[in-house]
Parts: C-alpha cells; structure tokens; sequence
C-alpha cells in the first residue's frame, strides 16, 4: 500500500478518536474552547489528509463539519444536542470510511449519497448563522499540504530525488513546550537526512511590547530523505504536536501536489509498541552478546586444558545465564504483542452514542479498565462482539424514557463497560440497567421457535434458560426485538468470542438490567496442547478442544454400517480414527484397549481415536504460513523439546 | 554568560540555553537595531531564535556549527 495512505489509515483512526472524545465531553462541559479546539484540529487535520487522496466525498463532509465546528469555535454558534449529534454522525461515518479504505482502497460506492445527506443536514445549521454565505457547497476541499509545497518548491529541483518518497513534518510546538525542556531547534538538528527546514513565528505579529520569551510561538517545516520511522524517531517526545506525511515528490513540480493511490494489502498489519518495550529488547540483546562472548572465553579455556570438572561447572553456570536470558527474552517480546485496551474501549462512547440519538434514547457509557492489555490478535477480534454487545444493550436492554420513569430509573440509562484483568485472563463485562431479561418471555420465544423440545424446556432452570439465546436458532432478530430485549446476533457474539479462545455468560434480573460477561485469554500465543501419538507420529491438540479423554475396552466397539460406536456414559459416541482423518496409513490391528480424545463437534461429541497419550506441554503456536495455511484440521506448528517439529491440530475442524 | 554586549554588538557565544532569551530580550527591547554577532555560537534554544525571528535585529557572523550555518541562518539574514 502507498506509505502516505498507510500513513493516514493508522492516524486517521485516531483523529477519528480525538474528535469524538471532544465532541461527547463538548455536550457536558459546552463552554469548554480547549474541546472545541481538540475536536477542530482533528477535523481539520483529517480533512487535510482526505484532500490528499481521491476521497471527495470524505473531504466534504468533513469540510462542512469543519465549518461548523470553527463557526461554534468563533462564538456565532451555540452548541447544543442536535449540533453535537450531527457532528458525532460526521465522525462516525468518517470511521466506517476509514474502515472500508482500510479493506478495499476506496470508499463505498453508496459514500456520495451518505456524504450529500450529511454536508446538507450540516449546512443547514450554519445557514441560519450571521456570516456564512452558501459556503463551499459543493466545491473540492483544499489540501492543507500547501506548506509542504512551499517547502518543496523553496529547495529548487536539484535538492529533491525526483519523483522519490521524502518525509515532510510540521511541528507546532506547544506554548507551553520551553517550560517541559523541549526545545524544537534541538528536536529539528537531530532529524536525520533534512532536505529543507523552515522554522517561523505561528503568530507572525506577536506583540513585542509585551513579548513573552517564555512562551513558544514556533512553527518547524522540514523535509527529510530518511526513512519514515527514522523521522518519527526523532520526534518521538512530542508526537501529539508533529505532523508526520510521507510524501512523493511530484515529476513536475509544479504539479497537483503529493498524491498517491493504491491498493491496500489485505495482510498488511502493523504493530505500535512502547518505545521502552523495544528498549527492553535491546537491553536483553546487549546482556545475551555478553553471555556469547563468555561462551568464547570458556573455549579458549577449554583448549588450554581446562580439567574436565572445572568445564563442567563453567559450563552449567554459563547455561543458568542463558536460560536466564532467554526467559526474559521470551516474556520481552510476548510483552511486546500486548496492546493497552484503551484505544479500543475509547471507539465505544461514540458509538453508543450514536446509535443512543438514532433511537431517541439517553444512554451514558462508563468505560473502565484502559490499563488492561491483552494480546493484538485478541484487541482486534474483540471491536466486532463488544459493538454487538453494546448495540444490544441500547437498542433492546434500555427502555423508552417514560418506560423508565415509570419504573422509577432516571431517564438517562446507564451502559457500563469494564474490563479487568483476571490471572492470564482478561474479563470484559457489558451491563445495563434497562428492563433485564424475563427467562418466561425467553421460554415462551424458544417454544415457539422450537429451540428445544417443550419437555427439555419445562425442565431447564431458569439460569439455563437465559443461555438460550445464544443458540442459533434463537436469535432471529424480529422475534426477539418484539419480545424480550435481548438475543440478536448473540450466537454470533458466542462463536466469535470462542474463537478468540473465551467464553461469554449471561446474567439478568429483570427490571434491573442485564449484564453480559467475556472472559478471554490475555495471550494465544501460548496454548496447552495434549500430546498424542498416531501411526508413530506426535501430534499436539489443544486442550481446550478436549473434553475428556477415554480408554474403550475392545470389545465396547459396536460397528456401525462403515464405522465404529462405543458408549459414554450412555450416549452413543462415533469413533473416527485419526490416521484415517490425517489419511496417513493405520496402526496394524490393535490388541488391547482403544484410546480415544472426546471432543465436541457441534452439539455432537465425538470420538478420535487415538494411539496412546504422552503428556501435556505448553507450546509457542506458530500459525502455518504460505501454503500450508490453508491446510484443514492443522493450527500451526511448534517445536518440541528434542527440536522435532510438531503439528498442532484442531481436531474440531478435522472431525467435522 | 553566553550572551554578551561587546561594543554595541550582541555576542551569542556556545550552546544558548533556553533562560538567555530573557537576556537577548532585554539587549534587544533595549535598541532593536543592535546587531546580533552569531560567530561563536553553537546552538541556539528555540526561545532564543524566537527571540530573534520576532524583533529581527541584524545578524552577522557565520556560525562554525554546520546546522546553524546551512538550515538556521539564511531564515535569519533573509530580509
């Protein structure tokens, strides 16, 4: 993908995120102008980025957006709800666009209509304000990448590689910089590879008569030829006031500007990890080449005849330092791939939010847990369930206002999400204070869906009852809207959950709300597999996948037409073979007793059939890359204790 | 003390340090015209050249350190 649109998709986001915060405590605290500002500038900045690509749609309504927001900014607009909802449903359009230019390289096509809707609803609120004729109605937001043009073009062509990538910053020191010991002639000397460095008053006319030496008033340009990070490197202590933009360099210069498309790599995924953490790695390195050299050290003494027993001890000793080493190393980079929770708990408020306007409720979210970290591939399976979950909540859980009152519950429902650290555990709870679930109305639903049979239902207690709907035939979302407030897409949350390796539960009280729980593991890297043996081979299966395992006497095995069936605990249980699920060739005959994984297929429990167990172990999943990743039944590799690799199979998939 | 008033000309010597704006600033409010001699000077805080971008008194003088000389002083010097 185009470095300067990767660029944009990983600060798009969260210029996404700056505005919304600002935008929802605007509605708390409206005479705040530092909100008004944040949320501006954000704006500001991602309409700017927008004009850079072939996005007009996204350009406009930011544009307006931007109108609205600088109109409120010099005091001709008051903000209130309506104002605050527009221009929340600006930021969240903006997001999902973000989201389809992230996966396909455009915007849908259904953007122009969407973007129309918005710029018109927006103008229509300015158009009443005192100066603002029919502003840009239609007209092409302007780039903001003038300064960068400005700089190019100071450097005459000679300077710049033509039609190469160069680096351009702006850095707008705080006022306040000076005072936190930064000092921005510092910062601009060690940015490597500079091609050209403006540094010029903000305010062109400050007042020298009551000139404030104290308070910074700079603005830095620059171009650089080095690498993006490398810049980004040096303005590593003040990134929340620099502008960082990958830019080409236009063939003509005076063409249209830096612009670039193309197509987004599904795979691309890039990891943001805390500067101290990659200092840790950099300091376990350091410690491991010394380690090395003392390994040199001891072979030179070995040559020189070291005595056998003395080697011995200079050796376990040195291994100690290794081992050392390599833990710390091994708990370093599994640090590494742990992301704090908050940038996604953050997306959240907004979105309540908005879908909260759309139905014409009140809803307040109270998020909790920023500080909790789980694993990256966790974070980013989680956005989808957790938005489900919270959609839910508004939609079904919270009633209508005057139902509220009725109840004696403040109209303003109250959305709690909170995550929480549990051991290797993260729990992330959704609760609501709405109407709770009735599991009456939920067993009334079920029967008439046909769920289950009217006697196994008669018989469920009520806690068993609320689990219902996470079944799949549950959740049709007509039925379950009209009747009890919960249950649309919830199969859907379970599998998605599961996939991450977690489980959801449910609890309710009706009239007093309904409190979804996700417990996931804050690691997948690591994965406790079971060791089995086939056909002379081992094999790993994870023991999450297995619900017990059983020894079946040979004669137990009933054949069945082409297959095998033994009895567990008077249920009948379908032996499948592994080698014959592997197709590597069988064992010979077996004389003693059959050995067999119980798994869950389905509502189905299964039989694998096995060849002996050989422990369990803790292993590092490697996920098959290349061809092999699209190889059915096998999760990854991993390297066992004698350096054999071992395949770890799902035995689910294999089975099913 | 690394801003010095010799003979009518503001000497900015060594690395200047954020606290010799206020000195720079009171040498400069006191007669904007004074020129400013940037010869010995290695690096200048940003409160310093911010100092000298606002009252723009002359400079003169090139400075040995390369990115002063090549990136700092022509925004400086130019009219």
């Amino acid at each position: 993908m185009d470095e300067l649109l990767q660029q944009f998709l990983i600060e798009g986001p969260e210029l996404v995120q700056q505005a919304g915060d600002a935008l929802l405590a605007l509605e708390r605290r409206p005479d705040d102008p530092a909100l008004v500002d944040s949320a501006f500038r954000a704006v500001h900045t991602l309409k700017g980025s927008a004009g850079l690509f072939d996005f007009p749609p996204m350009g406009l309504v930011l544009h307006a957006a931007e109108d609205l927001l600088g109109a409120i900014r010099a005091g001709r607009r008051a903000v209130d709800r309506d104002t605050v909802d527009e221009l929340v449903a600006v930021i969240g359009q903006t997001d999902r666009w973000l989201a389809a230019i992230g996966s396909t390289g455009t915007l849908p096509e259904d953007a122009g209509a969407a973007a129309a809707r918005l710029v018109a609803t927006l103008r229509a609120r300015l158009s009443d304000g005192p100066d603002h004729p029919a502003s840009a109605g239609g007209v092409p937001p302007e780039t903001d990448a003038a300064w960068i043009r400005t700089l190019l073009s100071s450097q005459g062509d000679a300077a710049l590689p033509d039609g190469g990538t160069l680096v351009a910053v702006r850095y707008l020191p705080d006022r306040n910089c000076f005072f936190h010991g930064d000092d921005p002639v510092e910062i601009a000397r060690h940015v490597p590879g500079l091609v050209a460095l403006r540094v010029a008053l903000q305010d062109g006319q400050p007042d020298l008569a009551a000139y404030d030496p104290f308070a910074c008033n700079l603005v830095v340009e620059l171009l650089s030829s080095a690498p993006l990070d490398e810049v980004q490197a040096a303005f590593r202590f003040v990134p929340d006031q620099v502008q960082i933009l990958p830019v080409t360099v236009p063939a003509t210069p005076a063409g249209d500007g830096p612009a670039g498309r193309s197509t987004p790599e599904a795979t691309s995924r890039s990891l943001r990890v805390d500067a101290s953490r990659i200092d840790a790695l950099a300091e376990i390195v350091g410690e491991l080449v010394v380690a090395k050299n003392g390994l040199a050290e001891l072979a030179a003494q070995l040559a020189g005849g070291l005595d056998a027993r003395a080697a011995a001890t200079a050796l376990a000793d040195r291994h100690a330092t290794f081992d050392r080493l390599v833990g710390r190393l091994h708990r370093a980079v599994v640090s590494v791939r742990l992301v704090p929770m908050t940038p996604l708990l953050r997306r959240f408020p907004r979105l309540v939010r908005e879908t909260a306007a759309s139905l014409g409720k009140e809803v307040e979210l109270v998020v909790e847990g920023d500080e909790v970290e789980v694993d990256r591939s966790v974070l980013d399976g989680l956005f989808e369930p957790l938005t489900h979950l919270l959609r839910n909540a508004v939609d079904h859980g919270v009633e209508p206002a005057e139902q509220r009152r009725r109840a004696g519950k403040p109209a303003r429902a109250s959305l709690r999400l909170v995550a929480r650290q549990a051991g290797d555990h993260v729990v992330i709870e959704v609760a609501d204070d709405g109407r709770g679930i009735d599991p009456a109305t939920i067993r009334r639903v079920a029967a008439e869906r046909q769920v289950m049979g009217s006697e196994a239902l008669a018989s469920l207690p009520d806690d068993a009852v609320l689990d219902l709907v996470f079944r799949p035939g549950f959740s049709t979302a007509s039925a379950v809207t009209d009747v009890s407030g919960r249950g649309v897409g919830m199969d859907a949350v379970r599998t998605a959950i599961g996939q991450l390796g977690g489980k959801v539960a449910l609890a309710s009280q009706p009239g007093l709300g309904t409190t979804v729980r996700l417990t996931l593991p804050v690691n997948l890297v690591l994965a406790k597999v079971l060791l089995v043996s086939c056909a002379g081979e081992t094999y790993g299966v994870p023991m999450d996948s297995v619900v017990e395992t059983a020894r079946i006497p040979k004669d137990r095995l009933l054949p069945v037409r082409a297959g095998l069936v033994f009895f567990l605990r008077d249920q009948a249980v379908p032996l499948l073979p592994l080698a014959d699920l592997l197709h590597v060739p069988g064992s010979v005959e077996r004389q003693e007793d059959q050995l067999a994984l119980v798994i869950r297929a389905g509502p189905n429990l299964v039989g694998i059939g096995v060849d002996g167990f050989l422990g369990h172990t803790d292993v590092l999943l490697r996920p098959m890359t290349g061809l092999l990743a699209t190889m059915p039944g096998v999760l990854g590799t991993t390297i066992l204790g004698d350096g054999r690799v071992m395949m770890v199979l799902d035995p689910v998939e294999l089975a099913g | 003390m690394t801003v010095r008033l010799v003979d009518g000309v503001i000497r900015l010597e060594g690395a200047c340090p954020v606290e010799e704006a206020e000195a720079l600033l009171a040498l400069v409010q006191e007669r904007p015209d004074r020129p400013v001699d940037l010869s010995g000077c290695r690096h200048l805080h940003g409160a310093v050249l911010q100092v000298l971008l606002a009252f723009r008194p002359p400079v003169q003088g090139q400075s040995e350190d390369a990115f002063l000389r090549d990136w700092i002083l022509p925004g400086l010097q130019r009219p």
